[in-house]
């Protein structure tokens, strides 16, 4: 603005001289406004393109204009690390606090360029890798920009590689962080540490109580429970799309592809190679290397050539040696390739050892045996071979080139998921991910149950059940049922729950008296699921649902039941007894109620089963099931047989003969029109379940319970329950 | 000119305006989204050249990291290549030598030498094994720590165990030794290469140990959600309503309803709070506000820790002899290397010491973890039949199993003196005769040096055949009488329980008052708690454990008396699964057409003889504990002798023959 003022007060007087000199003007003058839209609306403009990213209140926007620091010669150098640092000495708990996602908070520091006093930069700015590797954390749930509220301070001094830095002025720049503290709650990342001549296996640079995500710790620099190891990015893995390829047999049983290795290995290989033929596959540099062609893509053995990592493929085993460094990028290439990995490299500390099992993803195999490394692969059988390769192949992560687990499906980065996981399980332990979680790729998770009451016992007789009927206004077979279920020795407790809300219970003195307490829940809707909540008067782990109307039950046969609950109490135990069907000829499932061989749901109407399903069934339904259910008033049986079967994976149990039920299905009385409409609902529930389970958890088994010496040939009055089956 | 200059100044005067106008709006079009998202928080920016941003290192950097030479251990710090020469194991596995003790030691210590010298590892030369371990006695005094041993080699392959802390741990020359200790501290500790051990009271059980206390799934309603351990001794417990952090005097708040409880007596809670030696644990503790988490732990979790914890208890705490066989099974894991026991096998029952994984490392070989795999076992059976010393080819037996449905093959295992028949009937399944004599004959020979001869051994009838195929056995007597509806209908049950036996008869034990001891009786009652191997199936994992995991004085006394045989099998089956067997439906006509008794061999519904009486209180005093299960339940067909038409009945001949 400035200059052309003064250009305007000058130019009259120079342009009646010369007549071209207006174009000169006009030029300078768009040159003015160039260069005033250059210095200043420019970037403004460009957020145009980038609105989506949400970005508009950071200032700066290239990296080469990020602010500058000098450090002066003598800022304080922080202490070397502290090998004893334990999660419970230095790292400051207090900061992360207790909430109510038990997430960890994650604040980046911004980004600026550290310069010494002479000027001379202390490491790149920051490479692509670190700024991925930030984006990341930024994108997560972890992240905020609030540096008070945050438990983790991540520097943006990017410290991936040691030789790309000077060790000294970087441990000053962290030093002079503004949270600093000696380094507590730091986390730093570092994948080539060491350098030339000794290379030592975790960053040289001091960093105090830092923690360190670092790859290639051996077991003595590494800090057990603190430090977390990562693997070291292949930049390889992000340029190359390599096809899936299944767990079928390969081409070579070993494969060794690394270029730097030491003669002695090399020797060792060579050996190999000669011992055991086309079997094993040793690569080298290539000497007479095409033009056009990274000699990073490219790998030989004597004159023949083979793309890289495409080769890995083509491997059962691919070695990982040791180099200078414990951590090797070819490890990323061979997980990624889905080659089983032969890591010999003794005292290695594998990339998030902490959480994933290497034992089910690769065969480590100490240094010594390198010579024998062929016969203990040999002696691997084939079958957990198989299993090795679908624990690589059905990772999604493995695509990344990360890490050998599924830590974050569909994150850019999961690796930097995977340490904030880490972290976050050690501050919240109680709120950990589980060993499965971790380590079970999803098709796994899928033909699989973890059964919630895995471990096998029989509950004490001395407990009982107790009762819950499910009443709406039969007030008179009410009371019936509640007088003959009283009769049962193991009933601890009744449980009436009256699902008519115009209507009020009886009066407590009509009520049967019986021995056992007797609690009468009211209910705000009349609803089916009413009858499966996890009331707090259900004080014993078996309960029995029983419907007002079930009233042709014997007392030993419920007692017998219970006692069957009891060997089995992570299943229902009911007495009639239902299958599905696939229907062929309509291609999908159908109810059937008839006289079978086989059975594969109980009917609650009359069933014993663990409280913690009605927990389950309240809280836990897939789907809207649970609302399908009371709209329909139906079904609520069908659904607690699927949850129940779909969460154990068995088969229900059925007790005791047949009888006549009186129940909607029972035929004799009520007309066929109306059965017949019945068992279609009923085929419809199956039907909507199967589809929002995903599958049909169903068991179909050909046995029921009875008692011992039922229908043997022993005198009657010696047998516990005698009275089973009568009418 | 006028026009020239009116010219230029309307020009400079459009460029300045344009010129503020370009720095204004776009001020203006910020301000916008900025006040969209206000309260969102900043991200890491999203650089404009970030796309030029240059790689950590620098191509080929990845490549050649300049190779090094391998390396010999750096001094002071071992892990298992280093300091373990895994090669010694070779041949035979891990075999491990214990030095005797020197001179009296208490009790403990003898438990340890006692448990190691039970383990199958175990060997009596030390020349022969690749694991020597010394233990440390706690009462040694610390001038007597240096015994002289003269294959410590710098210790290398060598353990020194200690349940207790020992002051010669703090004084012995370790060097390259593995160290098995209770509670080691973090600074000591070399994961990978020592062992933590658990640290057990004194009156800690040699074997069996009392069975967890857990009786129930989910926990009591109203128990203590905490109970935490005192300093002076005791327990303090809180309940589920509180405000304050009871074990810490900062709490201003009133430390609410609690009770104290003496040592001895855990009081019931669902989590039991032990804070360790450090400080500083407490307070860290604290500052996670652990008491809120628990609370709202879900209760699905609190479920599978209870579970968990009580069965890490039981399966690897609860004797001193399972503490110590679970180290040796660690070490057993590192020399194995690739065949070691994958996670599932030891984090989930019945847990890695009784899931051998010299039988497999493929957990869906097993029959216990098919729910976890998603697996299930192979739907066919190998029926092995036995044929003792004076027994004759079961013709009749053949042709019934044969018929069933999933018979993939017969095995006769021929121990009979009499040479086997020539000539086999023919049958749709393949039959291979067995000689059971060749692992006797081996045998005898040793004991005729000896002057003693044996007839049969009966326990050879478990042994691991390689001939068997298929995950189930069915296990047949030469004199066993069966229909195919009952083989078939019981084969299907077994496919739902392929862990547990399935047989047709049945035994069951009692407490004996009067005798003050175990009894057992094959009358009819209304509970059973064994079935006989005479008729049985089971998944052929059972035969591998009988004949490797169980301590070889059990065998011999089962050998001496075969109906101990049957009662050893069900034992060893109920301690892996704790679980009762199930029976099936068996006509009651096979009665009538029982075959002569036959001296010497457990026969069908035979009451074991007084002798063998005693055998089931010497495998209790083995086992530590009872094992056995009642079950009150048969499971019968689902329409068995129900009021419907036979023609709908699938498995109609288990009613009338």
């Amino acid at each position: 603005m400035c200059a052309s003022v003064k250009y305007n007060i000058r130019g009259p007087a120079l342009i009646p001289r010369m007549k071209t000199k207006h174009r000169i003007y006009y030029i300078t003058l768009f040159s003015i406004v160039l260069l005033g839209l250059i210095a200043t609306g420019m970037f403004q403009f460009w957020p145009h393109s980038i609105e989506s990213s949400g970005d508009w209140s950071v200032e700066k926007r290239s990296v080469r204009d990020v602010p500058l620091v000098r450090l002066p010669a003598d800022s304080p150098v922080p202490e070397r690390g502290d090998l004893s640092c334990r999660m419970h000495t230095c790292f400051d708990v207090y900061r992360c606090g207790f909430n109510p996602k038990n997430k960890i908070k994650v604040y980046i520091y911004p980004l600026k360029k550290y310069v010494g006093e002479a000027g001379v930069p202390v490491s790149s700015t920051i490479s692509r890798e670190y700024n991925e590797l930030l984006t990341a954390i930024s994108d997560s749930d972890y992240y905020t920009d609030d540096v008070t509220r945050a438990c983790l301070f991540v520097p943006s001094i990017d410290l991936l590689n040691q030789n790309s830095l000077r060790v000294k002025e970087t441990a000053q720049a962290l030093a002079q962080l503004s949270r600093w503290d000696r380094g507590t709650n730091h986390l730093l990342f570092n994948m080539l540490p060491g350098g030339p001549p000794d290379y030592n296996t975790a960053l040289d640079v001091p960093r105090d109580r830092a923690l360190l995500a670092g790859g290639g710790f051996s077991t003595w620099t590494y800090r057990q429970g603190y430090d977390v190891s990562i693997p070291v990015y292949s930049p390889l893995s992000a340029e190359v799309d390599l096809p899936e390829k299944g767990p079928r047999p390969r081409r070579y049983f070993l494969l060794s592809s690394q270029v730097a290795l030491h003669p002695e290995y090399r020797e060792d290989l060579a050996a190999l190679q000669a011992r055991h033929g086309e079997a094993v596959l040793v690569l080298d540099k290539c000497s007479n290397l095409s033009e056009g062609v990274p000699a990073a893509r490219r790998r030989c053995h004597q004159q023949q050539a083979f793309d890289y990592p495409q080769v890995l493929q083509e491997a059962t085993f691919c070695m990982v040696l040791r180099g200078a460094r414990l951590g090797q990028a070819v490890l990323s290439d061979v997980l990624r390739a889905g080659c089983v990995p032969v890591i010999i490299a003794d005292s290695y500390v594998l990339p998030f050892s902490e959480v994933l099992d290497w034992k089910r993803a690769s065969v480590v195999v100490p240094e010594e045996k390198m010579s024998d490394v062929y016969s203990i692969l040999q002696s691997i059988p084939r079958r957990q071979i198989e299993e090795m390769q679908r624990q690589l192949s059905m990772n999604p992560a493995r695509r990344e080139g990360w890490s050998a687990a599924d830590c974050q499906r569909s994150s850019p980065t999961p690796r930097e998921q995977c340490n904030s996981e880490i972290i976050n399980d050690r501050i919240y332990p109680y709120a950990a991910i589980s060993y499965e979680d971790w380590n079970d790729p999803p098709a796994v998770k899928w033909g699989s149950v973890s059964n919630p009451l895995f471990l096998p016992l029989i509950p004490p007789q001395s407990q009982g059940f107790t009762a819950i009927v499910l009443t709406y206004d039969r007030v008179e077979s009410l009371f019936r049922v509640i007088t003959e279920v009283s009769k049962v020795p193991s009933l601890s407790k009744l449980l009436v729950v009256w699902n008519n809300q115009n209507k009020n219970p009886p009066e407590d003195s009509l009520w049967p008296k019986i021995r056992v307490p007797l609690k009468v829940v009211r209910t705000a809707e009349n609803k089916l699921s009413n009858r499966f909540f996890p009331y707090d008067e259900i004080e014993t782990e078996a309960v029995l649902a029983i419907d007002d109307d079930i009233i042709m039950l014997t007392s030993d046969e419920l007692q017998f039941g219970y006692e069957v609950w009891r060997e089995f109490p992570d299943r229902l135990v009911g007495y009639p007894g239902r299958l599905h069907l696939w229907d062929h000829e309509m291609n999908k499932w159908k109810y059937e109620s008839e006289w079978t061989n086989e059975v594969s749901m109980v009917l609650t109407g009359a069933a014993f089963y663990h409280k913690y399903f009605n927990y389950l069934y309240t809280y836990k339904m897939p789907g809207d099931i649970k609302n399908w259910v009371d709209a329909h008033m139906n079904c609520e049986d069908i659904a607690m047989n699927f949850l129940v079967a779909n969460v154990t994976g068995k088969a229900v149990i059925k007790v005791t003969p047949r009888k006549k039920f009186k129940c909607p299905e029972c035929t004799a009385i009520d007309g066929l029109s109306l059965d017949q409409t019945h068992m279609v609902e009923r085929s419809e529930c199956i039907n909507k379940f199967a589809s929002v389970f995903g599958t049909m958890p169903l068991k179909v088994v050909e046995h029921r319970a009875d008692p011992v010496l039922y229908k043997d040939d022993f005198p009657e009055k010696l047998k516990s329950f005698p009275n089973i089956g009568s009418l | 000119m006028q026009s020239w200059r009116r010219k230029s100044l309307w020009l400079a005067l459009s460029a300045s305006w344009l010129l503020i106008l370009l720095r204004v709006f776009p001020v203006l079009r910020l301000a916008e989204p900025a006040r969209r998202q206000a309260g969102a928080p900043q991200g890491w920016p999203r650089w404009l050249d970030a796309e030029l941003l240059q790689s950590f290192s620098q191509p080929g950097e990845l490549l050649e990291d300049g190779p090094q030479p391998p390396q010999a251990p750096r001094g002071g710090s071992c892990y298992r290549g280093a300091c373990f020469d895994a090669s010694r194991c070779r041949g035979g596995g891990l075999k491990v030598f214990v030095y005797p003790a020197v001179g009296p030691i208490s009790e403990t210590p003898r438990k340890v030498l006692t448990s190691i010298e039970g383990s199958r590892y175990h060997t009596a030369s030390a020349a022969e094994a690749c694991l020597l371990i010394l233990v440390l006695s706690p009462d040694t005094p610390a001038g007597e720590c240096h015994p002289e041993l003269p294959q410590w080699d710098g210790g290398k392959n060598h353990l020194v165990l200690s349940l207790h802390p020992a002051p010669c741990l703090r004084i012995f020359q370790l060097g390259q030794a593995m160290v098995a200790e209770a509670s080691p501290t973090m600074d000591t500790f070399r994961p990978g290469f020592d062992v933590a051990l658990p640290l057990l009271p004194e009156a800690h059980p040699l074997r069996g140990g009392a069975l967890g206390q857990l009786q129930q799934h989910s926990p009591l309603p109203g128990v203590a959600l905490i109970a935490m351990a005192e300093e002076r001794g005791g327990w303090r417990t809180v309940g589920t309503n509180f405000s304050a952090c009871p074990w810490d005097g900062r709490c201003e708040q009133d430390h609410g309803p609690k009770q104290t409880h003496p040592r001895a007596t855990l009081p019931n809670a669902t989590f039991c709070l032990i804070p360790g030696r450090n400080p500083d644990a407490l307070h860290f503790l604290q500052a996670l506000q652990v008491l809120a988490a628990l609370q709202e732990m879900p209760l699905t979790r609190v479920l599978a820790l209870r579970q968990q914890a009580q069965f890490l208890w039981d399966a690897y705490f609860s004797s001193v002899e399972k503490v110590i066989h679970t180290t040796l099974e660690i070490i057993q894991d590192r020399v194995s290397g690739a065949s070691a026991h994958p996670s599932l096998l030891w984090n989930s029952p019945p847990g890695a010491l009784l899931a051998l994984s010299t039988f497999s490392t493929s957990p869906s070989d097993f029959p216990f973890y098919h729910l976890q795999q998603g697996s299930r076992p192979l739907g066919r059976f190998s029926a092995l039949i036995w044929v003792g010393a004076l027994g004759q080819p079961p013709l009749k037996l053949i042709q019934a199993v044969a018929g069933a449905q999933h018979c993939a093959q017969i095995l006769v295992l021929w121990s009979s003196k009499k040479p086997p028949p020539p000539r086999w009937p023919e049958t749709a399944v393949p039959l291979t005769v067995l000689d059971g004599h060749r692992k006797r004959t081996r045998f005898c020979v040793m004991r005729e040096g000896r002057g003693t001869t044996l007839l049969s051994q009966a326990s050879d009838r478990f042994l691991p055949y390689s001939a068997i195929s298929t995950d189930a056995i069915l296990s047949l007597d030469a004199h066993s009488s069966l229909s195919t509806s009952e083989v078939d209908f019981a084969f299907m049950v077994w496919q739902s329980f392929p862990e547990r036996m399935v047989g047709f008869l049945t035994w069951s034990h009692f407490w004996d008052e009067t005798q003050g001891g175990w009894g057992y009786t094959g009358e009819r009652a209304n509970e059973f708690s064994m079935v006989l191997t005479s008729a049985a199936f089971y998944h052929r994992y059972y035969h591998t454990l009988f004949t490797h995991s169980l301590p070889k004085a059990l065998r011999t006394l089962a050998d001496e008396s075969p109906p101990c045989v049957e009662v050893l099998m069900n034992f060893l089956v109920a301690a892996v699964t704790k679980l009762p067997p199930i029976k099936v439906p068996y006509g009651p006509w096979h009665q009538e057409a029982k075959p002569p008794l036959v001296p010497g061999s457990p026969r069908l519904r035979s009451e074991p003889r007084p002798a063998a009486q005693d055998c089931i209180n010497q495998m209790a005093a083995g086992f530590g504990h009872m094992p056995l299960v009642s079950s009150r339940l048969r499971l019968d067909p689902v329409l068995f002798k129900d009021p419907v038409s036979v023609l709908r009945k699938k498995y109609r001949s288990l009613e009338k023959p």
